[in-house]
């Protein structure tokens, strides 16, 4: 069911990506394909977000004027090293999905611009300027949508919220009355 | 159906990762060897599936939009009614001067027996998607082969030159803009003919502005000057709008001049677009090729 959910998600935000850019230029600076597979690679299956990682990115490659294969391979690492860091590192809360979602973003642009520079078609915007924008978009983007698929994944979610933050059980406290005795 | 521990899933995820890079590696360098040898087939068929999904959201979006602004623009209706009827009367009297102009033209050319080296319709298209990645500015017309769009056709709107068409599906085809800086414009500032600033227009990191590169310091240039194409890179025909100068920064005489242009195009709002059905008369072979480059073997 999860996978489910999450494949239609990712559908929705790369047929967005394509669309949203008519609507209102400055939307182009969010990375929703990126969103999805991060949170893909932060629900520990490396296989599903590998794959979510390379399909989204040519995707988009496919409606872009850059190289064919540039995302597909960015996104491809970038879900990769975020499997990793979610192996070693827990992060389930959200708070700590922020700067995951931020680093990823950064990641993503640096190996983006890197292969066309590699391979002789660098794009004209300013790496820094676009870089900082995308980070900022994506970033608030990627809370909110994460928020969402929080709230959209139901029972299970809350089974597990109550399980992290469960109320410590009291233990009794000895009398000292007692103790004095 | 295989269910896979979770140790056979990190186990395995190495390798998925290493085949996946690799395709997309493979796919980048044919994409970086046929982006100026020829047709990229992946991207054009993608986009043919896209447009079922581009066409009907940009259908709405661009109503709503236009509902939007003809209600604003309704003020305005009456006082530009006035004007616009004073402008027809002014071109049908322009009208009959050209059309003149034209017969006397045709007479001469018969009288010379010259030929047209190429000839073109404009075919109008709707920009129906943009590119999807913010680092690039391509653009998705709802016009494809079917409708006999071929490779490297410019494209251009009522105020000047737009680019050119880089993939063609049956349906749609996408359009590289003249900002893109990979791009390259022969061009001439003045004037075909009548002027020998002769140079190459390129996009540039400074936003939408475009530059001139190559163009002599000994020769003349103020901003404000028009800036066409010259027909001679065999992609744009001859006498297309380019844009303005807005800053020069004078060269001398072993240095050219830096200059930036204002596109013609309003390259960020426009909605629709023409193609020109034109294919640039083909080369001598001796242009194609350095004579000491050929090597034919004749026996």
């Amino acid at each position: 069911m999860e996978g489910v959910k999450l494949t239609i998600s990712l559908i929705i935000a790369i047929v967005l990506q394509w669309t949203l850019r008519n609507v209102w230029e400055p939307l182009a600076y969010i990375d929703l394909p990126l969103i999805i597979v991060v949170y893909a690679a932060l629900q520990r299956n490396s296989i599903r977000a590998l794959l979510f990682g390379s399909i989204a990115g040519l995707s988009v490659d496919a409606l872009s004027g850059g190289l064919l294969g540039a995302n597909g391979f960015s996104k491809t690492i970038v879900a990769y090293i975020v499997c990793e860091i979610t192996r070693r590192v827990y992060m389930d809360n959200l708070i700590l999905r922020i700067p995951v979602i931020a680093g990823a973003c950064l990641l993503d642009d640096m190996i983006y611009y890197g292969l066309h520079r590699l391979f002789g078609q660098p794009p004209g915007n300013d790496v820094l300027v676009t870089a900082a924008y995308s980070l900022i978009g994506t970033t608030i983007a990627g809370t909110l949508v994460y928020l969402l698929l929080q709230s959209l994944s139901g029972e299970r979610t809350r089974r597990k919220k109550r399980d992290v933050f469960a109320p410590r059980r009291q233990t009794r406290r000895r009398n000292p009355i007692r103790l004095g005795k | 159906m295989v269910e896979r521990s979770q140790k056979d899933v990190w186990r395995l995820a190495p390798w998925l990762m290493i085949a996946l890079l690799i395709v997309n590696f493979v796919l980048m360098a044919f994409d970086a060897k046929e982006i100026t040898s020829g047709q990229r087939v992946v991207r054009s068929w993608t986009q043919t599936i896209a447009d079922f999904v581009q066409s009907p959201v940009t259908t709405v979006t661009s109503a709503v939009a236009n509902y939007f602004s003809s209600i604003s623009n309704l003020r305005s209706a009456q006082t530009d009614n006035d004007v616009l009827k004073q402008r027809v009367q002014e071109l049908e009297v322009e009208l009959k001067q050209k059309e003149e102009l034209a017969a006397e033209n045709t007479r001469l050319r018969s009288f010379l027996q010259l030929k047209e080296t190429s000839k073109y319709k404009i075919l109008t298209a709707r920009i129906i998607g943009r590119d999807p990645s913010v680092w690039f500015d391509s653009s998705i017309v709802n016009r494809g082969s079917l409708d006999g769009v071929q490779l490297n056709m410019p494209v251009v709107t009522d105020g000047g030159l737009v680019g050119r068409v880089t993939a063609v599906g049956p349906l749609t085809c996408q359009v590289d803009l003249v900002t893109r800086n990979k791009s390259g414009v022969g061009a001439v500032i003045g004037q075909v003919g009548e002027s020998n600033a002769l140079g190459v227009v390129s996009g540039t990191s400074k936003g939408d502005l475009l530059e001139m590169r190559y163009v002599a310091g000994s020769v003349a240039v103020e901003v404000g000057q028009a800036v066409f194409t010259t027909g001679q890179d065999g992609i744009y025909p001859a006498g297309l709008k380019v844009g303005e100068i807005v800053s020069v920064v004078t060269g001398s005489a072993t240095t050219p001049h830096q200059i930036l242009i204002q596109p013609a195009a309003k390259l960020n709002s426009m909605q629709e677009v023409g193609i020109l059905l034109y294919e640039a008369a083909s080369r001598e072979q001796f242009e194609q090729k350095l004579p000491n480059a050929t090597k034919d073997v004749k026996k």
